[in-house]
């Protein structure tokens, strides 16, 4: 069953390259039909989690250390859920939004490459595959960004591309120096390898590589370069699937894998995540509070909440991780509806500047109506998602008795709520700008993606009623609190 | 009684989502639903607090769902916020006729209702603060609907009490850390260790955020001039009051018990002193009627954290009893300050004048109500100032040296204050009528005098009957300690007294009045000589305060918002923002050699 996540996805990006320039309804539905059923494989990959614990796919009937296995786990049903939902809600936006690109056929086949990447990241269960399919995912990702092929689009994703590729080759060089040092690829036997072995400098140094290399794909500063340019120059759909999930999957879900359960909690590497977070969650704050290009503000902000996420999985507690994890689904939910939004505001007035809008939400109030919950939800204003997350984080760090981390993440999110209420006060209050006397509300399609996010922001806090967060976030908390475990639970019919 | 309870919160939040989605036209319905709504929620609260004094004597937690607890001061809130929320909305019903949107302001108004209700009964930390959040954004989302400044304003309130909602999930995050619990009631925490005075702080800071007492007051002053009337006397004047000062009753009595004489006890009462001092000094040289008002509804505040800072149980309950007064007596201002600018159409102070003989319904209830601000006998805001002095003596009893410090903040600022609205009376009522004519200077619609004259008549039950009603019904039993009064003011009595003194100088006066004397008009106390210019209609009054050296300094680094933490922080915030623009010129090798230089600090950390 694992491996139709690949499947489905890169068959619908083959069949798209192949017979989608001439038919757009083609394009339309097979994209469509790919993310609903992917989504609904990792709902039912959650279900199976639940009920029977690990599962492990040998290809082609090899077992683990010799041949390629692919693994769901908690954390990776987990990653599955929010990635497919995510791109599935993203390729109902894009229906509409894409109207105003030409090939747009391309566009489709590199947005299912990118899932397929995705996908394949969170399933491989050898470290090698993980890189490749993060290459895939990156690669897509790089051509999405410089989809509109103007000047400014050209150097954002000429930027991406050198700053991915010495990602790249420092995640190589440690998969290499890896390599060398245990002799397996797979990760679970990695894990074992270290364990018998012991944790040295080589092992610090490969740390080193990883976390330079996946810090930034998932733009922790002072990695963080990229992702200004390349999320504000991509097409809405694309940055917000950057910024929901890319940055989440390629970034967080690798470092976490690798640095929880193969290499084992190691306090020098927490402390060195936590710091990361911190920094970022400030710097990427206090960014975004000066930006008057309304998706460099998103993205600036982004850094802030991939900070929030890192800061309380560093803390290695079972409330630091709940925290985080929930804060990863929550920022996944209100960024992406936020470029949405974003989105939908350029696609009305063709304009991302601040300084020029005003007074919108008489024109558009499904716009300004989802954007005011996304932006109460980001800034933790209860009732609302970001709330609860930002409720466990906050806790967790007094819990863990690290009330300067604490400090910092109340300070971020005081700061927050100052950008948000600016973009509210200049977007969608005030005097309406005579040049958009006609603008209108966006199409259909758009408006019901952004209305499916914002209801889930506001229901958010029912995943914080017990019964449901155990369902949905326990076995991803419980891979990560067990550790090297992950070794035994994978290759547990072989050894 | 559970039904009850729960009825309150969800009547006015179902009728306000009805409201929500009513079609725009039908202002007269949502009106109407409105005034039904929170007249069902007052009397539900009524319930609520009859049916808990029956059991009074038993025990002071009556019931208990499972998140929601019910004691005395719970119940008297409560209690008030049905009745402001009522009259509010009755007013509201004329003052906002012409408005767009109505349907929506009622929702939030009765979302308000609902919220505030939840905050102060519900016994779950995380639950209260759910409320105290809700709060928030209905603040926002009715400041906003003023004049066209007003999104900035109530970007500014939400900015401010949002983020004071991040201090107080802090405090909470330590007070789990400390207690076990997170039943409100259950948790008791000595303020022995660094973990719990900082918890407390936070708290302290989100009350004093809510209740608008300094350094985190400026998000009334700048709302007052932009957001609707109704909403200044409903939220600052009355309901942020209640629940700021609710909140930093239950954490220094219930949460943590303050000691006298200690360093946090020491610390409430500083904030209440500066409070005050500088806001009522900020009022004095106001020339806008509602930014003047808020100014005192910040300065209020001051009384109540000094009752409160006391940390001996008759400042307390003085604290608590102003609180009460406070929201009384501010909304009434408030409200009849919006029958003046209803029909002046302003409320700019050199722009008014002259109106006591056309609106004298709305004339007798403002001067009634700054009568009581101001602490004079017998109206209610003397008892319970006086009570905050007896705690003041009381704390001076236990042995620290600055009583008197204490002691004559409080008085010279109920002096100020009584300056303040001495200018503020002769510049709306008496005094010469402006230059420019008001048109249409006459008595506004029955149902905008009925909330003004309750409140008014409030102000004189509250004040001459001070032990019977207010003080035995709500605020002894909310303290569930014994009162004792060194030095009670017997007010009935005393109200005799000074009717009869009123009556003799009434009398002398019409004796005297055959042979009339010739005196200089009186002009707050000013030298006329020195101001020749000065326009008599009262809103240059005190401009000679800024004259003075010191305070001529103060008051222009307060112009330039100095003093103002938003805006302080605010400028760093940017400051700092456009260093690290500038860092980011959009060169790839710079990004490149952060990702080198970021890894070689790592390798250095590590290796």
């Amino acid at each position: 069953m694992l491996v139709l996540f690949f499947i489905i996805s890169l068959a619908a990006a083959f069949l798209i390259a192949m017979f989608g320039r001439k038919s757009k309804l083609f394009c339309h539905l097979t994209s469509i039909l790919a993310t609903l059923s992917l989504f609904l494989l990792s709902l039912y990959a959650l279900y199976l989690v639940n009920k029977s614990g690990v599962i492990v796919y040998n290809i082609g009937g090899w077992i683990p250390p010799l041949g390629i296995c692919l693994v769901l786990d908690g954390f990776s049903a987990f990653m599955l859920l929010v990635l497919n939902f995510i791109s599935f809600i993203v390729a109902i936006y894009a229906l509409a939004y894409m109207e105003k690109y030409t090939d747009k056929y391309r566009f489709y086949c590199l947005f299912m490459c990118m899932i397929t990447g995705m996908n394949g990241v969170i399933l491989a269960g050898d470290i090698f595959n993980l890189f490749v399919c993060l290459e895939i995912a990156s690669v897509a990702s790089y051509a999405l960004v410089a989809f509109g092929t103007e000047a400014e689009e050209l150097e954002a994703a000429f930027k991406y591309i050198v700053m991915g590729a010495i990602a790249a080759s420092f995640i190589l060089l440690g998969i290499g120096l890896l390599y060398a040092y245990t002799s397996t690829l797979n990760m679970a036997d990695i894990s074992l390898a270290i364990a018998h072995k012991g944790f040295n400098t080589v092992i610090l140094l490969v740390s080193v590589l990883f976390i330079a290399g996946f810090g930034t794909k998932s733009a922790l500063v002072p990695f963080h370069g990229w992702l200004p340019d390349a999320h504000s120059s991509a097409p809405a759909a694309v940055s917000a699937m950057l910024s929901g999930v890319l940055i989440k999957v390629l970034g967080i879900y690798s470092l976490v894998r690798i640095f929880f359960n193969i290499f084992g909690v190691n306090q020098i590497i927490l402390m060195i995540l936590a710091i990361l977070g911190a920094i970022s969650i400030l710097v990427g704050a206090i960014l975004a509070i000066g930006q008057w290009d309304l998706k460099r503000l998103l993205a600036y902000s982004s850094i802030s909440q991939i900070g929030y996420v890192i800061l309380s999985l560093s803390l290695a507690t079972p409330l630091g991780i709940l925290g985080g994890l929930f804060h990863l689904f929550n920022h996944s939910v209100f960024k992406s509806l936020l470029f949405l939004n974003s989105g939908a505001i350029e696609y009305a007035t063709g304009c991302r500047n601040l300084k020029e809008m005003g007074g919108l939400k008489e024109k558009m109030p499904i716009t300004a109506n989802t954007s005011w919950i996304a932006s109460l939800s980001i800034s933790g204003i209860p009732p609302f998602s970001g709330f609860w997350s930002k409720l466990l984080i906050i806790i967790a760090c007094v819990q863990a008795n690290r009330i300067g981390l604490a400090l910092i993440a109340v300070a971020g999110s005081i700061i927050t709520l100052a950008y948000f209420m600016k973009v509210q006060k200049v977007i969608f209050y005030g005097k309406l700008n005579p040049a958009f006397d006609k603008i209108k509300e966006v199409p259909v399609s758009m408006r019901l993606a952004m209305i499916v996010l914002a209801v889930l922001c506001l229901l958010g806090g029912i995943l914080f009623i017990p019964r449901i967060l155990v369902y949905f976030l326990k076995p991803a908390v419980s891979v990560l609190l067990l550790g090297t475990n992950y070794a035994f639970t994978v290759l547990g019919g072989v050894l | 009684m559970r039904n009850l309870l729960l009825s309150s919160l969800i009547v006015p939040f179902i009728l306000g989502l009805v409201s929500f989605i009513l079609p725009k036209k039908n202002k007269t319905l949502a009106c109407a639903l409105a005034i039904i709504a929170s007249f069902a929620t007052f009397i539900v609260c009524i319930a609520v607090f009859m049916l808990k004094s029956k059991f009074y004597l038993d025990n002071s937690y009556i019931y208990t769902l499972q998140y929601f607890l019910v004691d005395n001061l719970s119940a008297f809130i409560a209690l008030f916020i049905g009745l402001f929320g009522f009259l509010i909305v009755l007013y509201s019903s004329g003052f906002m006729k012409d408005k767009e949107e109505l349907n929506k302001y009622y929702a939030y108004v009765l979302w308000t209702i609902s919220a505030s209700i939840g905050a102060v009964i519900s016994n779950n930390f995380l639950l209260f603060l759910t409320f105290w959040g809700v709060l928030g954004i209905t603040l926002y989302l009715l400041i906003a609907m003023g004049t066209e400044d007003a999104p900035a304003s109530a970007k500014k309130a939400f900015i401010i009490i949002g983020g004071s909602d991040a201090l107080i999930l802090l405090g909470m995050a330590a007070v789990f850390q400390l207690s076990p619990f997170l039943e409100i009631s259950r948790i008791h925490i000595p303020l022995t260790n660094n973990l719990a005075v900082f918890s407390f702080i936070c708290l302290a800071l989100g009350a004093f955020a809510k209740s608008g007492a300094m350094p985190l007051h400026t998000w009334i002053p700048d709302s007052a001039e932009t957001a609707p009337t109704p909403v200044m006397a409903f939220l600052p004047a009355s309901l942020d009051k209640l629940l700021g000062i609710y909140l930093l009753f239950r954490i220094s009595v219930n949460i943590f018990d303050i000691q006298p004489n200690s360093a946090i006890s020491l610390f409430l009462m500083i904030i209440g002193s500066i409070t005050i001092i500088a806001a009522v000094m900020m009022a004095l040289v106001q020339h806008n009627f509602k930014k003047l008002l808020s100014y005192h509804a910040v300065s209020q505040v001051g009384y109540m954290i000094l009752g409160i800072g006391t940390a001996n149980p008759i400042g307390i309950a003085g604290g608590l009893f102003h609180m009460l007064n406070n929201a009384v007596y501010k909304s009434c201002l408030f409200l009849s300050g919006g029958n003046v600018e209803y029909r002046a159409k302003t409320d700019d102070l050199s722009k008014l004048g002259g109106l006591a003989k056309f609106m004298p319904v709305t004339f007798i209830a403002f001067a009634i109500a700054s009568f009581s601000i101001s602490g004079i006998p017998p109206f209610n805001g003397f008892v319970s100032k006086w009570m905050i002095y007896q705690g003041i003596i009381e704390l001076g009893k236990t042995g620290t040296k600055l009583w008197p410090l204490w002691l004559s903040v409080a008085m010279f600022g109920s002096a100020l204050t009584l300056a303040s609205f001495m200018k503020l009376i002769h510049a709306i009522f008496l005094g010469q009528p402006s230059a420019k004519k008001i048109d249409d200077a006459k008595e506004v619609p029955a149902v905008m005098n009925i909330a003004p004259v309750i409140l008014a008549g409030l102000c004189i039950i509250f004040g001459v009957w001070a032990t019977q009603i207010p003080l035995r019904l709500f605020i002894v039993p909310s303290m569930q300690t014994h009162l004792t009064f060194s030095g009670m003011w017997n007010s009935s009595l005393a109200t005799i007294l000074i009717l009869v003194g009123l009556l003799i100088g009434f009398i002398i006066y019409l004796l005297g009045s055959l042979k009339s004397r010739e005196v200089r008009q009186f002009i707050g106390g000013e030298d006329l000589e020195k101001n020749p210019q000065m326009n008599p209609s009262g809103a240059e009054f005190y401009n000679t305060v800024r004259e003075i050296p010191l305070l001529q300094f103060l008051y222009k680094r307060a112009e330039e918002k100095l003093f103002d933490i938003y805006e302080m922080g605010k400028r760093a915030v940017f400051g700092v923002s456009s260093l690290f623009s500038y860092l980011h010129n959009g060169i790839l090798p710079t990004y490149c050699v952060w990702i080198l230089l970021g890894m070689i600090v790592i390798m250095l950390v590590i290796l």
